[in-house]
């Protein structure tokens, strides 16, 4: 039995079709793009609006990145909200050092982010602890002691930080360097085997572990990338807004699952596109655009982005299960 | 006195929930003098009895396996739209307060349909349903700040009846008809069926989709009434009142004793876990710790719970 069996046939017509949800997130681009350019094209083709619209998607595109690994193996991670607030409340205060103590604090903000994945990982992965709770802990504790590191919104990161994030590299924003760089990622990690893993594991736990795929080492792995993640998105974030807030993670929790199953990739575990994720984010972070081309007041948004993911799951979960149904 | 022990190690989750229930207001009264004093008893029970108000749905959506997240908006929702009806001329307060119930019902329903009928993982649907209806509060109340509380729901909450508050009368009977419910009808034997094994409660002829769909019904109901109360206590009404009692009532839960797979469990777990986060809550400012501690400690005790189950469970 080799670990590819761990997928399921490829007959064509069925590949399609499990396939179809992964497709699903650029149908959902194309269609708020459509709807604000018929309706108000300014808002995206406007002289810097499209550059300042792809420099909002950036961090929940590394958050969506890290949440499909997770949820691909059959898991969920809510502490990206606690590491999120938490990093940006350190990179505000005591880490915002500028020049050369900047590199070292970019390198202890990952490292932090990282640990905590490390921690969910091992209670997921070796005290079979469930995913979901684990994470609701992390996330609380995180976001506590994000409150006690910086009590409001404000104060100061690195300057220098802020002028990298900010800039340009040969004439391009930063945004899309990152963007770009996250899809090459991609391209390399669909190919490794800790993703050919993963994917075992989400499909079924049991069996990947009969092939001989280390489980407890891939699903501790899984985490630790999305803290680590978290933690990028949260430098990432910090420095666009140019201050600290040990509150700004929370909605991307949900905004990373929406993007996710927006994706395509199956809530059930198993299968799954990183670049999708990230195709998803850029739809959810159009949909306050679209909601402000319909002239809706702007709460329409946040009903919308809750719809959205209840609908768009639904919707996936009857695509596999008419999957399933056809195959095997 | 041996069924009583035999009664306490079976249920050894719920009387270790107790025994710390217990000891912590025993540091508490160890701290300052007034802690037991009645009016700050009468406090502590009425922060105690809104989670456990909250932790009744949670209790059955996690006892067939699930979780409702939807609650905080639920919550708020429900008390924002009390003290807004209120300021508005020609509404009663029962007229509302039953259109509020049948709201919440059909909220339930929605997440319970979906969940029951498309296996879409409760988390997700409840967490979509959450953001769906704070963002039509939002829009509904143009930002959903109320300050007017009608003077009924004030008075039942800060009010006394027979020695204390009615809320808490309330809280009793609602807490004994939820024990009785679970523990002797035949509606209380489907849901530990469908818990514990799903298929095998659908051989066993039980209708699990409408036990499951029931559980959310009952959830976002009395969410509703939490919201009330919550009101009435503050005395006034914001978009995020809801919001502590998601974590809240989910670890309320899990403190109890009931396992996050469903099947095992009881109320009178949540309750002590209700009462112990009450405590914590009412002793942690008292060390002069802020709501960065209380968050931080309620996650620990979370994963405490959870870690310490996984031993309890993996013993046997």
């Amino acid at each position: 039995m080799s670990r590819a069996t761990a997928f399921p046939p490829a007959g064509a017509s069925r590949h399609w079709l499990r396939n179809s949800p992964l497709l699903m997130p650029y149908v959902y681009l194309a269609c708020f793009v459509l709807l604000i350019v018929a309706l108000k094209p300014n808002l995206l083709l406007g002289p810097g609006m499209l550059q300042s619209r792809i420099a909002l998607i950036v961090p929940l595109a590394f958050v969506a990145f890290g949440q499909t690994l997770v949820v691909i193996s059959r898991g969920i991670d809510l502490s990206v909200g606690g590491v999120i607030c938490l990093c940006s409340s350190l990179l505000a205060t005591s880490l915002n050092h500028d020049g050369s103590r900047l590199l070292l604090d970019i390198v202890l903000i990952l490292a932090l982010g990282a640990a905590i994945g490390l921690l969910n990982g091992a209670l997921v992965a070796y005290l079979r602890l469930q995913p979901f709770l684990v994470t609701l802990a992390s996330w609380t504790i995180a976001g506590g002691v994000a409150f006690a590191v910086l009590p409001v919104e404000g104060g100061a990161p690195s300057p220098g930080l802020i002028a990298g994030v900010q800039g340009k590299v040969a004439g391009i924003p930063a945004s899309v360097i990152a963007l770009l760089i996250l899809f090459l990622v991609w391209l390399w990690v669909r190919r490794s085997v800790f993703f050919i893993d993963l994917v075992a594991i989400g499909s079924d736990e049991g069996r990947a572990w009969l092939t001989g795929v280390r489980v407890n080492r891939r699903k501790l792995q899984a985490y630790c990338v999305t803290g680590l993640l978290a933690a990028l998105a949260a430098i990432w974030l910090t420095a666009q807004s140019a201050t600290g807030s040990p509150r700004v993670g929370d909605e991307y929790i949900l905004a990373s699952i929406v993007a996710v199953v927006l994706g395509g990739t199956s809530i059930f575990g198993g299968a799954g596109s990183a670049a999708s994720s990230v195709v998803g984010a850029m739809a959810y972070m159009l949909i306050p655009v679209a909601v402000y081309a319909l002239q809706l007041e702007s709460y329409w948004s946040i009903a919308i982005q809750g719809v959205v993911l209840m609908l768009a799951v639904m919707a996936n979960a009857g695509a596999q299960s008419l999957v399933r149904g056809a195959g095997t | 006195m041996t069924t009583l022990v035999a009664l306490a190690r079976r249920n050894s989750g719920v009387t270790i929930a107790w025994i710390i229930a217990l000891a912590l207001f025993g540091l508490g009264t160890a701290l300052h003098p007034d802690f037991a004093a009645p009016a700050h008893i009468r406090t502590l029970l009425l922060t105690g009895s809104f989670i456990a108000l909250a932790g009744v749905g949670q209790t059955l959506c996690i006892l067939t396996g699930g979780i409702d997240l939807s609650m905080p908006s639920v919550i708020s929702g429900s008390a924002v739209l009390v003290a807004y009806m209120s300021g508005s001329p020609g509404t009663s307060l029962a007229g509302t307060l039953v259109l509020i119930l049948v709201i919440a019902a059909v909220i339930g329903a929605i997440n319970g349909i979906a969940i029951a009928y498309t296996k879409v993982p409760p988390i997700i649907i409840t967490l979509g349903m959450n953001g769906a209806l704070l963002g039509l509060l939002l829009v509904f109340t143009n930002g959903g700040v109320a300050a007017q509380t009608p003077a009924p729901i004030l008075d039942f909450v800060g009010g006394t009846v027979l020695g204390t508050s009615p809320a808490l009368w309330l809280w009793l009977i609602i807490s004994i008809g939820i024990v009785i419910v679970l523990g002797w009808t035949s509606f209380g034997r489907q849901l530990y069926a469908v818990g514990t094994n799903t298929t095998a409660a659908t051989l066993a002829g039980i209708n699990t989709r409408r036990v499951i769909a029931s559980c959310y019904v009952t959830s976002s109901v009395f969410a509703a009434i939490t919201g009330w109360m919550v009101l009435g206590f503050l005395g006034q009404a914001f978009v995020d009142m809801g919001d502590d009692y998601l974590f809240s009532s989910a670890i309320a839960v899990a403190i109890g004793g009931a396992s996050i797979l469903g099947g095992k469990g009881n109320y009178a777990g949540t309750v002590a876990g209700a009462l112990i986060l009450a405590l914590v809550g009412a002793i942690l400012p008292m060390m002069s710790l802020g709501t960065s501690a209380l968050r931080i400690a309620y996650g620990v005790i979370l994963l405490l719970t959870i870690v310490l189950g996984r031993f309890e469970s993996s013993g046997r």
